[in-house]
C-alpha cells in the first residue's frame, strides 16, 4: 500500500470544474478543455508531486464549487488568485503541464504529439541572400583593429 | 596516503578542462582529471520526454541552488545582483549551455589602449587565432564566412538554419541599415565526424538528446580519454597541497563516498571555472600563503565579471515557427559592440537573437506579464503568442572591478564540509547605461521587424553564465595571478586555464575565448616542458 498522498471521492469530484475554469473548452479553435484530457493518468505519475497542493486548493474552494456557473467559479478562482498568489501559481503550473503535455493538444498547438526527441522539427534554412545588405556595406561595419 | 604521482593533474572536466587535457595527452604524460560530477546519460536529457519544459524548471534548472544535485555545491548569492548558473558533470556547464559560440574580438583585448579603462591582456586576438581555429575544429562549429566584424575565419560547418524568427529580424536590422550575421553556433548543421546534426529540437539548455550540441563529454573527451588521460568522476576537490619548496604536489579531494584521498602530481592545473576555481585556491590556506594560494596578489576571487544580460521580445502577428530551433542560436548584431563616445558609456554589446518558448513557458509568461489569462479567453491569447514571439539578449561587456568578488563563506558548505562561494557583485554605473541603450536599439529592431507588442527587460538576475576575472592574467605579479600563459606568478607548477584568467569580459559568450585560451595555455606547457617551472 502506497504512502502516497491521493484526493478524496469527494476532492476528486471537484476536478472537474476546476480544471475546466482554468482551460475551457474552445469550439472556435477546436481546443479541449482541461478537464478532457487524462488529468487522472498524470497525478498517478509525473503529478504525484503536486497532490498536497491540489488538496490544499479543492479544500478552500468547498464543496459548493461544482455546482457554480461558469462565471461564479472564475470568480472564486480570482479571489484565490488574489489571496494566495504563489498557491495558484503552483495550480497553473500544474494543470498548463499536463494540459500541454496532450498529444491531440500540443498537436493542434502545432508541436509534435510526444517527446520532441527522436522526431525533432523542421526549420527553414531561411534566406541568406538577406545578408546583401551588409556584405555591401562592409566598412560600415569593420571590425576595430587594436593599434 | 596514495604515492601515485600524475605528471598532470587537471580539476574539472568542463569547457576548458576537457581542451586542455586532449591538447596534453598528445605528449604521453599520465593526465588525471578530477570532475566532481558525473558523466551525464543523453537518454535522460528532459527532451526524451514531453514534460521536457517541467524538468528544465527543476532538475535541469541551470541555477544549481534549485537544482541542489549531490554533485552540485551550493552558492550564496544574496549579495549579488547577478546570480550564478552552471552545471557540474562531464562537460561542465557546457552541458546545459546554449551554444552561441562567438569569439571575443580583436579590441577585446586592448581595452585599456583603446578606451582607457581597465587593462590591456598581454595577449591578443592574433595569439588565439590558430587555438580559436583548432577549437572550432574539435567542437563542431556551425556558421558563416565573411563577417566584416571579424578577422577573416571559416567555420567548419554551414550555419544553423535561422528560419522564420531569423529571417524576421535580418529584415528588421536591414530596414536599419545595422549589421547582423548568422551566428557562429557550436551546434553541428550536419553530420560530423561520429556524431549526426542538430534536429533543431529547440530546448539546448537543458541538454542535447540527439548530441547536436557540442557539448565537451561529447567532443573533446572521448578523444583525450582515447589518447589516455584518466577522467575520474565524483571527485570533489578540497585543497591544492605544497610541498616545502612550495611547489604544488597534489590536491586532497572527497570521492562519492564522502572518503578523503589524496592526488599527488608535478603540474596542477585548474579548470573549475570563475567561480569554482577561485574558491579552491582561496581554501588551500598554508603558512607560506595564508589567504589562499597563488594569491599573493591579493586578487584570487577579485575582479568577478559575469556580463550584463538583458532582453527584448516581440510578438508577431505571422506565426514565426519559434518552439523550433536552437532557443540561443540563430542569428546576431555587432552593430553597437565596439566604443562610440557619444553614446555615454564604454564597450558595447552583442544583440544574440533568440527563438522562443515551448507551451508551458508561453502559456506561465503570460499569467505573469498578463498577456495570457486562465479562463475564458487562454486559447485566443495563448495562440496569438506561442510561436509568435522572438527576442534580442542584450549581452554587454562587463569591465573588471575589484569590489566584485568570490569569498568563501563563512556557514554555507558543501555536502563535504568544503566551504561554498559568496558571491559579492554589483552592476557598473557603465553597464546599466550599456544595457538601457541595448534594450532601447532592441525595442527599435522588434519595431523595425513588424513586432505588434514589444517589451523589455534587464538586467535579468539569474544570468551568471559566464564567469571570469578572478585569477586575471598580466606581466605584473603585483596586478595579476596568472602570467601571459596560465601558470601562477606565486607557485611555478600550478596553471589556471578557465574564465578566471580573463583580463576583461568582451561582450560576447565566453566559452568559445576559454577554451582557445586553455588550447593556447596547453602549446604553451607543451613549448617549455624543459623549463616549466624556471
Amino acid at each position: 500500500m502506497s504512502n502516497e498522498p491521493v484526493l478524496n471521492d469527494s476532492q476528486r469530484a471537484l476536478l472537474p470544474a476546476l480544471l475546466d475554469t482554468i482551460v475551457p473548452a474552445s469550439a472556435e479553435r477546436e481546443m479541449p478543455s482541461a478537464a478532457e484530457v487524462d488529468f487522472d493518468a498524470y497525478l498517478a505519475t509525473q503529478g504525484q508531486g503536486a497532490v498536497p497542493m491540489l488538496q490544499a486548493v479543492l479544500e478552500s474552494l468547498g464543496p459548493g464549487f461544482a455546482d457554480l456557473s461558469a462565471d461564479e467559479r472564475h470568480a472564486r478562482l480570482s479571489e484565490l488568485q488574489s489571496q494566495q498568489i504563489a498557491l495558484f501559481s503552483s495550480l497553473l503550473a500544474c494543470v498548463y503541464d499536463c494540459y500541454y503535455q496532450d498529444p491531440s493538444v500540443r498537436v493542434k498547438i502545432g508541436m509534435v504529439r510526444g517527446p520532441v526527441f527522436p522526431q525533432g522539427n523542421e526549420v527553414a534554412q531561411g534566406d541568406l541572400s538577406l545578408l546583401d545588405p551588409v556584405i555591401e556595406n562592409a566598412d560600415a561595419h569593420r571590425y576595430r583593429a587594436p593599434r | 596516503m596514495s604515492d601515485d604521482v600524475a605528471d598532470v593533474l587537471i580539476i574539472g572536466a568542463g569547457a576548458s578542462g576537457a581542451a586542455v587535457a586532449w591538447s596534453l595527452a598528445e605528449t604521453r604524460m599520465r593526465i588525471v582529471c578530477l570532475e566532481q560530477g558525473d558523466w551525464v546519460n543523453p537518454s535522460a536529457y528532459p527532451t526524451n520526454s514531453a514534460n521536457w519544459e517541467t524538468q528544465a524548471f527543476g532538475p535541469w534548472n541551470i541555477d544549481p541552488n534549485v537544482r541542489g544535485l549531490e554533485t552540485d555545491y551550493p552558492i550564496n548569492n544574496d549579495d549579488s545582483e547577478c546570480a550564478v548558473v552552471n552545471f557540474n558533470g562531464v562537460g561542465g556547464s557546457t552541458v546545459l549551455y546554449g551554444a552561441h559560440f562567438p569569439r571575443l574580438h580583436p579590441s577585446d583585448f586592448k581595452v585599456k589602449s583603446l578606451d582607457g579603462v581597465a587593462d590591456d591582456w598581454p595577449i591578443d586576438y592574433a595569439t588565439l587565432e590558430p587555438y580559436f581555429a583548432e577549437n572550432d575544429r574539435m567542437m563542431g562549429v556551425s556558421g558563416i564566412a565573411g563577417d566584416p566584424m571579424y578577422p577573416p575565419k571559416d567555420p567548419p560547418l554551414p550555419p544553423i538554419a535561422m528560419g522564420l524568427v531569423g529571417e524576421t529580424l535580418a529584415r528588421g536590422y536591414n530596414k536599419l541599415g545595422w549589421h547582423w550575421w548568422p551566428s557562429d553556433s557550436a551546434i553541428i548543421s550536419e553530420p560530423y565526424e561520429d556524431r549526426d546534426r542538430c534536429l533543431y529540437l529547440g530546448p539546448c539548455m537543458s541538454g542535447c538528446s540527439q548530441g547536436g550540441k557540442s557539448s565537451t563529454d561529447i567532443t573533446y573527451w572521448p578523444k583525450a580519454v582515447q589518447r589516455g588521460v584518466e577522467l575520474r568522476t565524483r571527485c570533489r576537490v578540497r585543497e591544492v597541497t605544497l610541498d616545502e619548496r612550495g611547489l604544488a604536489d597534489g590536491v586532497v579531494y572527497y570521492d562519492e563516498n564522502g572518503n578523503e584521498c589524496r592526488q599527488r602530481a608535478e603540474i596542477v592545473i585548474m579548470a573549475c571555472n570563475g567561480v569554482g576555481t577561485p574558491r579552491i585556491l582561496l581554501n588551500s590556506k598554508s603558512s607560506r600563503f595564508p589567504d589562499g594560494l597563488a594569491n599573493r596578489s591579493g586578487l584570487v576571487g577579485k575582479n568577478l565579471m559575469f556580463h550584463v544580460f538583458g532582453y527584448v521580445q516581440g510578438v508577431f502577428a505571422e506565426r514565426l515557427d519559434s518552439h523550433k530551433g536552437p532557443v540561443a542560436c540563430c542569428i546576431l548584431s555587432k552593430q553597437f559592440y565596439e566604443t562610440d563616445a557619444a553614446r555615454g558609456f564604454v564597450r558595447g554589446y552583442n544583440m544574440q537573437i533568440v527563438r522562443g518558448s515551448g507551451p508551458l513557458g508561453t502559456a506561465m509568461a503570460g499569467f505573469a506579464s498578463g498577456a495570457v489569462p486562465w479562463g475564458k479567453g487562454h486559447h485566443e491569447a495563448f495562440a496569438k503568442q506561442f510561436d509568435h514571439t522572438a527576442a534580442i539578449g542584450i549581452v554587454g561587456e562587463d569591465l573588471p572591478e575589484e569590489h566584485n568578488t568570490v569569498t568563501l563563506d563563512p556557514e554555507l558548505v558543501d555536502s563535504d564540509g568544503i566551504p561554498a562561494p559568496k558571491i559579492t557583485y554589483k552592476y557598473s554605473e557603465n553597464s546599466l547605461k550599456l544595457m538601457q541603450h541595448g534594450l532601447e536599439r532592441g525595442e527599435e529592431v522588434m519595431r523595425a521587424a513588424g513586432a505588434a507588442d514589444v517589451m523589455s527587460a534587464g538586467p535579468v538576475r539569474p544570468s551568471g553564465w559566464h564567469l571570469m576575472g578572478t585569477a586575471r592574467m598580466g606581466d605584473d605579479p603585483a596586478t595579476s595571478v596568472v602570467n601571459r600563459w596560465g601558470r601562477s606568478h606565486d607557485v611555478k607548477n600550478l596553471f589556471v586555464v578557465d574564465g578566471s584568467i580573463f583580463v576583461t569580459s568582451g561582450g560576447v559568450n565566453c566559452a568559445s575565448t576559454i577554451q582557445a585560451c586553455a588550447l593556447y595555455i596547453a602549446d604553451s606547457i607543451k613549448k617549455n616542458l624543459t623549463n616549466l617551472f624556471d
